[in-house]
C-alpha cells in the first residue's frame, strides 16, 4: 500500500502500530525501570473489518485460507469464527488471515467473523459474516398437460442454456421434463435455434452424436454439444448437452434403432416436452461402457462422410459423456430432491412443486426423516409384496403412475376404455416394503383408483394412477412414478458423491 | 456345458436371410451367438432347455427352447436394446403396432398381448430388460414365468 492511497485512518493505524511496538520493546527492557509510571498509556486501535475473502464457500469446500481486511489490526488481534477462537496469522495492519477447516464449511448458513485487540483500548470489530452455502438452488416444477395438452402426470421446469462463456447468447427452455430415471440434459433443436453451441467432438475429431433407447421400443438422436447450464442460481459450465434433431443430419444407425421400424421422438409431438433433464443417480448417461466403442455400447456415434459408427468418448466432463448436470455444479451437487404438494383422491387440474439441488448442503435441502435406500450398480433396490421380492425397482419421475404386477394377477383390473391401465371398482390399497443395498427398509402405502374415471376429469395430475407392468409375477420390479412423488420429499443421491448421514451407497441412493 | 455349434452357423449364415429366432427352431439360436458375439451357454431345465448368450460387454440373451426344438420365449439384460428385429422374427410386427397405438402410459414399461403374443420391455436408461414369449408355443407343464 502506498502513502498516497493511505487515508488518515491507515495511517493513524500506523503510528499506532508504531507507538504499540515500542510498547512491547518498553515492556521487554523495562525491567523495573522507574519510567513506566510516567509514561502515559498507549491505547490500542479498535479494529474494523470491510471485507472477507472469499466472502461465501460452498457447503462442503476444502480447507482453505480466510482472508480478513480492514483496519487497525496488531500483531496481538485474535480472531472469532462462529464465536470460537482461531489462530490468526498477522500479515499487516490492515490484513489477517485465518485457516478454515472442512468441518467449518460443512454445514450451510451465516458465521460470523470478529477480530478483537487486547487492553488497553483495543475491543472487538464489527462482525462480518462468511456465508457457507446460500446459492439458490431452486427451480420450480410444473405438474401439467404439457406443450403438447395431453401428457398426464408429466413433471415440467423450465431449464437456460447458453453459448459456453455467453450470459447473453442464452436460450430459455420451458416444458423441459424433469426425469429421475435417466442422466443428461436432452433438448430439441429447435428450443436452441436461436444460439450456437460447439460440438463435442471424438478422438479423431469427429463431431459426436448420441442415440438413446427407449423402452417403448423409440429412440432420440442428435448431436451431442457443449453448453453452459443455468438453473436458478446453480450453473454447469460447458457441459456435453444432447440436441434431439428436429431434422437429423443422417439418418439413425441401426444398431441404436431397436427395431427397423422403431418411431424416433425426434419431436414435440412425439415427446411430449422440449427435452428432457436427466437428474438420476447415476453422474454420466452411459459411463466406461462407452469409453471404448469396441464394446458395441450404442450411445455415442461419429458419422465421417455419413457412415455413423459408435464412437468411444470419455467419462470426463468437458468434451466427454453427457452428464447429469448436477454432478457439474461446483456446490450442491450431490443429488437433488424433489418436492411436491399432495395430490387428493380423483387428482386436481394441475400440482406445482419444487426441484432442490443439493442433498443436506443448504438449509432447504435437509434429508430430515428421510430414510436412505442404497440402490445397485443399476440403480435398482428390492420392493417386496405379498412375500414376494422384485429385485429390479426404482422410482422414476418420467414414469407418469405407478406401473407394478399385471391385471390378472391383480384380479383382473383392465379398464374398459384405457388398455395398460388398472380400474378398480372402488379405490384398492398397496402395502409394500422396500430394502436398499445397505439393508434400509420401510414401508409405503399407496392407492390405486380407476383410470378411465382418472382421464374422464382431464385432469393432469393423479396421485392414486397405476398400470400393468408386465406378464405376470415373473415381472421383477415396481416402478414408482409421479404419483410417488406426491406428498413426499423424494431424494435422488447420485453414486460417487458424499451425502453427510448417508454410507455404503456407492452407486447412490433414493431417499424418502 | 459351452456348445458352439460351429458347422450349423456356417450353414445357417450361408443360406438364411432370416435371423428370425422366436417361434422359430433353436438353430437360429446360433444366429444371435454369433450375432452378439457372446458366449452361449446352454442349460438343461426341467421340460426344456435354454440358451444364455452373454456377450462380452455384458449384455445377457436368454432364448428358451421346447423338447420339440422351437424357442418359445427370449428374455434380455443389458445396458442398451437388442436388435428386436433379429430376436421377435415375426413377431416384431405386433410390437411395432402396439408401439403407434400407446395412449397416456409415457416412461414406464412398454407391454404388449395379443392372442398368442406376450411381450414386456421394462427397466431405465444403461439398465434395459424385457422378455417376450408365445403361450401356444409353451411346453406342457412349463409356466410362462420361467421367461425372464
Amino acid at each position: 500500500m502506498t502513502p498516497k492511497n493511505s487515508g488518515h485512518a491507515a495511517s493513524m493505524v500506523r503510528l499506532l502500530s508504531v507507538l504499540s511496538m515500542l510498547t512491547v520493546l518498553a515492556g521487554c527492557g523495562g525491567g523495573g525501570g522507574g519510567g513506566a509510571g510516567t509514561t502515559p498509556p498507549v491505547s490500542n486501535p479498535t479494529p474494523s473489518i470491510t471485507s472477507l475473502s472469499p466472502a461465501s464457500a460452498p457447503v462442503g469446500a476444502a480447507a482453505q485460507t480466510l482472508t480478513i481486511t480492514g483496519t487497525g489490526f496488531i500483531s496481538s488481534s485474535t480472531v472469532t469464527f462462529n464465536g470460537t477462537a482461531q489462530t490468526a496469522t498477522y500479515v499487516s495492519s490492515t490484513q489477517l488471515t485465518i485457516q478454515l477447516t472442512a468441518s467449518d464449511q460443512a454445514t450451510a448458513g451465516s458465521f460470523g467473523v470478529v477480530v478483537t485487540n487486547p487492553s488497553p483500548g483495543g475491543g472487538a470489530s464489527n462482525s462480518v459474516d462468511f456465508k457457507v452455502g446460500g446459492v439458490n438452488n431452486t427451480i420450480s416444477l410444473g405438474v401439467n398437460l404439457g406443450p403438447t395438452n395431453d401428457y398426464v402426470n408429466g413433471l415440467f421446469a423450465s431449464v437456460e442454456v447458453c453459448e459456453p462463456g455467453s450470459t447473453t447468447n442464452c436460450a430459455t427452455v420451458p416444458d423441459v421434463l424433469v426425469d429421475t430415471g435417466s442422466t443428461g440434459l436432452r433438448l430439441l433443436s429447435g428450443a436452441v435455434s436461436g444460439i450456437t453451441l460447439p460440438p463435442v467432438t471424438d478422438s479423431s475429431g469427429n463431431d459426436v452424436q448420441e442415440c438413446i433407447q427407449f423402452i417403448s421400443m423409440a429412440y432420440i438422436w442428435g448431436p451431442v454439444v457443449q453448453a453452459d447450464i443455468h438453473l436458478a442460481g446453480e450453473s454447469a459450465s460447458a457441459a456435453s448437452i444432447h440436441i434431439i434433431s428436429e431434422s437429423p443430419q443422417y439418418p439413425a444407425p441401426a444398431s441404436c434403432v431397436p427395431t427397423s421400424s422403431a418411431q424416433d421422438f425426434n419431436s414435440l409431438s412425439a415427446l411430449g416436452a422440449n427435452g428432457i433433464l436427466g437428474v438420476a443417480n447415476f453422474a454420466q448417461d452411459c459411463g466406461s461402457g462407452c469409453a471404448a466403442a469396441s464394446n458395441g455400447y450404442p450411445y455415442y456415434f461419429s458419422c465421417p462422410n455419413g457412415n455413423c459408427q459408435i464412437t468411444s468418448v470419455p467419462t470426463t466432463s468437458t468434451n466427454g459423456q453427457v452428464w447429469n448436470p448436477v454432478a457439474l455444479f461446483p456446490q450442491d451437487n450431490n443429488g437433488v430432491l424433489i418436492a411436491l404438494p399432495s395430490v387428493a383422491a380423483g387428482g386436481a387440474p394441475t400440482a406445482s412443486g419444487s426441484l432442490i439441488f443439493g442433498i443436506g448442503t443448504e438449509t432447504n435441502n435437509a434429508l430430515g426423516t428421510a430414510q436412505a435406500y442404497a440402490v445397485t450398480d443399476q440403480a435398482y433396490f428390492t420392493t417386496t409384496y405379498s412375500g414376494t421380492q422384485y429385485s429390479g425397482s426404482f422410482v422414476d419421475s418420467g414414469s407418469n403412475a405407478y406401473y407394478f404386477l399385471d391385471s390378472a394377477t391383480l384380479g383382473n383390473l383392465d379398464c374398459a376404455d384405457n388398455t395398460g391401465w388398472y380400474c378398480p371398482n372402488s379405490p384398492l390399497s398397496f402395502t409394500v416394503t422396500n430394502t436398499g443395498t445397505n439393508g434400509t427398509t420401510g414401508s409405503v402405502t399407496f392407492s390405486i383408483e380407476n383410470a378411465d374415471s382418472l382421464f374422464n376429469t382431464g385432469y393432469a395430475a393423479f396421485n392414486d394412477l397405476g398400470g400393468d407392468s408386465g406378464t405376470s409375477t415373473a415381472t421383477d420390479y415396481f416402478d414408482f412414478g409421479v404419483p410417488f412423488f406426491f406428498g413426499r420429499n423424494v431424494f435422488v443421491g447420485i453414486g460417487g458423491q458424499t451425502v453427510t448421514g448417508v454410507s455404503n451407497a456407492p452407486y447412490g441412493f433414493w431417499a424418502f | 456345458m459351452k456348445t458352439i455349434s460351429g458347422v450349423l452357423l456356417i450353414l445357417t449364415l450361408g443360406t438364411a436371410p432370416a435371423w428370425a429366432v422366436l417361434g422359430e427352431y433353436e438353430s437360429s439360436v446360433s444366429l444371435d451367438q454369433k450375432y452378439m458375439r457372446g458366449e452361449d451357454l446352454v442349460i438343461t431345465a426341467q421340460g426344456y432347455r435354454l440358451h444364455q448368450i452373454t456377450s462380452p460387454n455384458g449384455a445377457v440373451v436368454t432364448e428358451f427352447v421346447s423338447p420339440e426344438g422351437k424357442v418359445f420365449g427370449v428374455s434380455w439384460r443389458a445396458a442398451f436394446m437388442p436388435n428386436m428385429d433379429q430376436l421377435l422374427g415375426s413377431y416384431i410386427t405386433p410390437v411395432q403396432q402396439a408401439a403407434q397405438a400407446q395412449t397416456r402410459r409415457r416412461g414406464g414399461p412398454f407391454i404388449v398381448r395379443t392372442n398368442d403374443f406376450v411381450f414386456v420391455s421394462g427397466g431405465h436408461m444403461r439398465a434395459f430388460h424385457g422378455s417376450a414369449y408365445v403361450p401356444s408355443l409353451l411346453p406342457k407343464s412349463v409356466s410362462a414365468e420361467v421367461v425372464r
